[in-house]
C-alpha cells in the first residue's frame, strides 16, 4: 500500500500539466473535425471562432468527389489484401519461431525488425522501376505486394511474444490427448493467443493505411490512396475551401481511430504479461 | 512439443522465402540503379559506377540534407523521450488509476493518426493569421503576425513538435505501463528514507528501467527516419533547404525537380548502409 498523498501545490501543478496534455492530444483534432462543419468565412477568421452556423457541405462535397472515393477504396483494398497476406503468412511463421525453437531463431528476428531499418525511399525508388517495367507500376497488385512486406514482418515481429505467453501446459496437455502439431496451432494456440493477435494485426493495418512515400511514388492516378489524394487536395493553393480539406483529413483519420480500443488493449495486455 | 513434425518447415520456409525476396530484390536493385545514369525522362542508360556517389560528396545540398536529418533525428528523439518520460512519471505520481486509463486512451489518439492528418491539422494550427495555436500569440501581441513554418530558424522544430505530439505522448502511456510493472518495494524503502518523489524517480525507478527505455528510445530513432510525410505536407523542405532531410532531397531529385533517378538512388543506398549498420550495432548492444 502506498502511503496517502498530502494535497501539495506540487501535486496540483502535475495535475494541471497533465490536463493540459490531455487537452493538447484531443484539441488539435476536434478543431480540425469543428472546422470541417465550418462554412469558409467561419474558419477564416483572426479570432478562432466556437460558435457558427454549422454546414454540412464540405462533408458532402468530399464523399461526392470520384477522387477521394477512389482513394478510399485503393486504400480500402490494398491494405485489406496486404493485412489478409500478413496474417496467412505472418501468423504461423512467428508460432513456429515462438514454439519450434531452432539456431536461427534468433537470426530470424532480427532479419524481420531490421526490415524496418530500410529507409522507404530506398526500397520505393527500384520498386518503381521495377514495377514499370513488368507494367505493373501504378496498379493495386504492385501496391499490395509491397505493402505485404510491411505487414508480414510487423505481424511476425508483434505475434512471436503473442504466441510465445501462450501457456506451454495447455498445448502439451493437447499434445498427450492425441492433436497433431498442426491442430494444436489452430484450435489451441491461435483462439489463446487471439486477443494479443487482433492487436497485432490492427497494428499493421494502421501502418499500411497511414503509409504515404511508397503509395506516393508507386501511384500516378489509378492506385492512388488516401492519404495521397488528401495531400494532393492541399496542393490547390489557399484558394480552396479549408472545411472541405479539414472534411478529408476527418474522413482519413477515422478508420486508424475505429481501432483506438483494440490497440489500447493490446497495449495493456503486452504489460501485463510482462508483470507476470 | 513433438520431436519431429514438418510444421516449422511449412510455416517458416515460404514466409522467409517470399520476406527474403520482397526485401532483397528491392535493395539490391537500389544499389544497381545507383551505378547507372538512369533518369524519368529517358529509358537509355549506362553504368557510370561511383559516380553518383562521388558527385554526392560535393553536392552542398546533399550536405545539407544529412544535417538536417541528423539535426531532425536528435531533436525528435530526445523531445520524444523527455515528454514521455516526464508524463509517464507525472501519471504514475498524481493520476487516480481510474483517471491513468483516461489518459492513455487519449494520448494515443495522436499517434494513430495518420501522418499526412496529422501534418495538416497543424499546418492550419500554425496558420499565421488564422490558426489556432498562433491565436495566443496574435492576442498578446495585440495582431503581431508569428509565421513557424515560414522561417528557417523555427521550421525544423515546427514540424519537430507535431512528430513529437504524436511519438511523445504515446510513449508517456509506454512509460507509465513500465512504472506499473516495477515491484513496490524499492520504492518504499526510498519513501521511507524520506526522498523526493524526483529522487525517487531519478535514483531508483528510471535506473530500474534502463533497459526497456533504451528499446523504445532505439524504437523512436527508427521511426524518427520515417520523417518524410510530414516534411513534404508541412513544408516541402522549405523554407529554402532548412527542412529538406534526405527522403525528402532524394524524393525531389528523383521525382519533382530533375527527374535523376540513379541519383536519388544513390543517396538513398548511402542512407540505407548508414541505417542498416548503425542499427544493427545498437540492435546488437541492447541485446547484449
Amino acid at each position: 500500500m502506498r502511503p496517502p498523498y498530502r494535497m501539495r501545490p506540487g501535486r496540483l501543478v502535475g495535475k494541471a500539466v497533465l490536463a493540459f496534455a490531455c487537452f493538447m492530444a484531443v484539441f488539435p483534432l476536434l478543431w480540425t473535425a469543428l472546422n470541417s462543419l465550418k462554412n469558409n468565412v467561419d474558419i477564416i477568421t483572426r479570432v478562432p471562432r466556437l460558435v457558427f452556423t454549422p454546414t454540412l457541405a464540405n462533408i458532402s462535397y468530399i464523399i461526392g468527389r470520384d477522387s477521394v472515393m477512389t482513394g478510399l477504396y485503393n486504400s480500402v483494398i490494398a491494405c485489406g489484401v496486404a493485412v489478409l497476406i500478413g496474417v496467412v503468412l505472418g501468423l504461423p511463421a512467428a508460432y513456429a519461431v515462438a514454439r519450434y525453437p531452432n539456431r536461427w531463431a534468433g537470426d530470424i528476428q532480427f532479419f524481420v525488425l531490421s526490415l524496418r531499418f530500410l529507409p522507404p525511399v530506398a526500397v520505393a525508388i527500384p520498386l518503381m522501376v521495377i514495377w514499370l517495367q513488368l507494367g505493373l507500376y501504378d496498379t493495386l497488385a504492385a501496391l499490395i505486394v509491397t505493402y505485404s512486406l510491411l505487414t508480414i514482418s510487423v505481424i511476425m515481429w508483434l505475434a512471436i511474444p503473442a504466441f510465445q505467453s501462450v501457456p506451454k501446459e495447455v498445448e502439451e496437455a493437447a499434445f498427450v490427448d492425441g492433436y497433431g502439431a498442426y491442430s494444436v496451432f489452430w484450435r489451441i494456440a491461435l483462439p489463446v493467443a487471439a486477443r494479443s493477435l487482433i492487436g497485432a494485426v490492427a497494428f499493421s493495418f494502421v501502418l499500411v493505411w497511414n503509409e504515404f512515400l511508397i503509395a506516393l511514388m508507386l501511384s500516378s492516378s489509378n492506385a492512388k490512396t488516401l492519404p495521397i489524394v488528401a495531400s494532393e487536395l492541399s496542393q490547390q493553393g489557399m484558394n480552396v475551401p479549408w472545411g472541405i480539406l479539414n472534411a478529408s483529413v476527418v474522413l482519413l483519420s477515422l478508420p486508424p481511430l475505429l481501432f483506438l480500443g483494440v490497440l489500447s488493449g493490446f497495449l495493456n495486455s503486452v504489460f501485463r504479461q510482462k508483470k507476470t | 512439443m513433438p520431436r519431429r513434425s514438418s510444421l516449422p518447415v511449412t510455416f517458416i520456409v515460404p514466409t522467409l522465402v517470399i520476406l527474403l525476396i520482397l526485401s532483397m530484390v528491392p535493395t539490391l536493385y537500389a544499389i544497381v540503379i545507383a551505378l547507372q545514369n538512369r533518369e524519368l525522362s529517358s529509358t537509355a542508360y549506362s553504368y557510370v559506377w561511383l559516380s553518383n556517389f562521388y558527385d554526392l560528396f560535393f553536392d552542398r545540398r546533399f550536405l545539407n540534407a544529412v544535417w538536417v536529418s541528423v539535426k531532425w533525428e536528435v531533436v525528435t528523439v530526445v523531445a520524444t523521450m523527455a515528454v514521455a518520460i516526464g508524463l509517464g512519471v507525472l501519471m504514475f505520481e498524481v493520476a487516480s488509476p481510474r483517471l491513468r486509463n483516461i489518459y492513455c486512451l487519449l494520448f494515443i489518439v495522436p499517434v494513430l493518426l495518420p501522418r499526412v492528418s496529422a501534418a495538416f491539422v497543424w499546418k492550419f494550427a500554425y496558420h499565421p493569421l488564422y490558426g489556432i495555436a498562433t491565436y495566443p500569440y496574435r492576442l498578446l501581441t495585440g495582431g503581431l503576425i508569428f509565421d513557424p513554418l515560414s522561417k528557417p530558424a523555427t521550421a525544423l522544430f515546427a514540424v519537430a513538435s507535431v512528430d513529437v505530439w504524436q511519438w511523445g505522448l504515446f510513449f508517456a502511456v509506454i512509460v507509465l505501463k513500465l512504472l506499473e510493472t516495477l515491484p513496490p518495494q524499492p520504492i518504499e524503502a526510498a519513501r521511507l528514507d524520506h526522498a523526493r518523489h524526483w529522487q525517487i524517480h531519478a535514483y531508483v525507478t528510471l535506473p530500474m528501467l534502463k533497459a526497456p527505455l533504451i528499446s523504445l528510445m532505439f524504437v523512436k530513432m527508427i521511426e524518427s527516419l520515417r520523417s518524410f510525410d510530414l516534411i513534404y505536407v508541412m513544408t516541402r523542405g522549405g523554407p529554402g533547404v532548412a527542412t529538406e532531410t534526405l527522403d525528402m532531397y532524394a524524393f525531389s531529385q528523383g521525382f519533382i525537380e530533375s527527374g535523376k533517378v540513379s541519383y536519388a538512388s544513390a543517396m538513398a543506398v548511402l542512407m540505407m548502409i548508414a541505417t542498416v549498420i548503425t542499427f544493427t550495432m545498437l540492435w546488437k548492444r541492447v541485446q547484449a
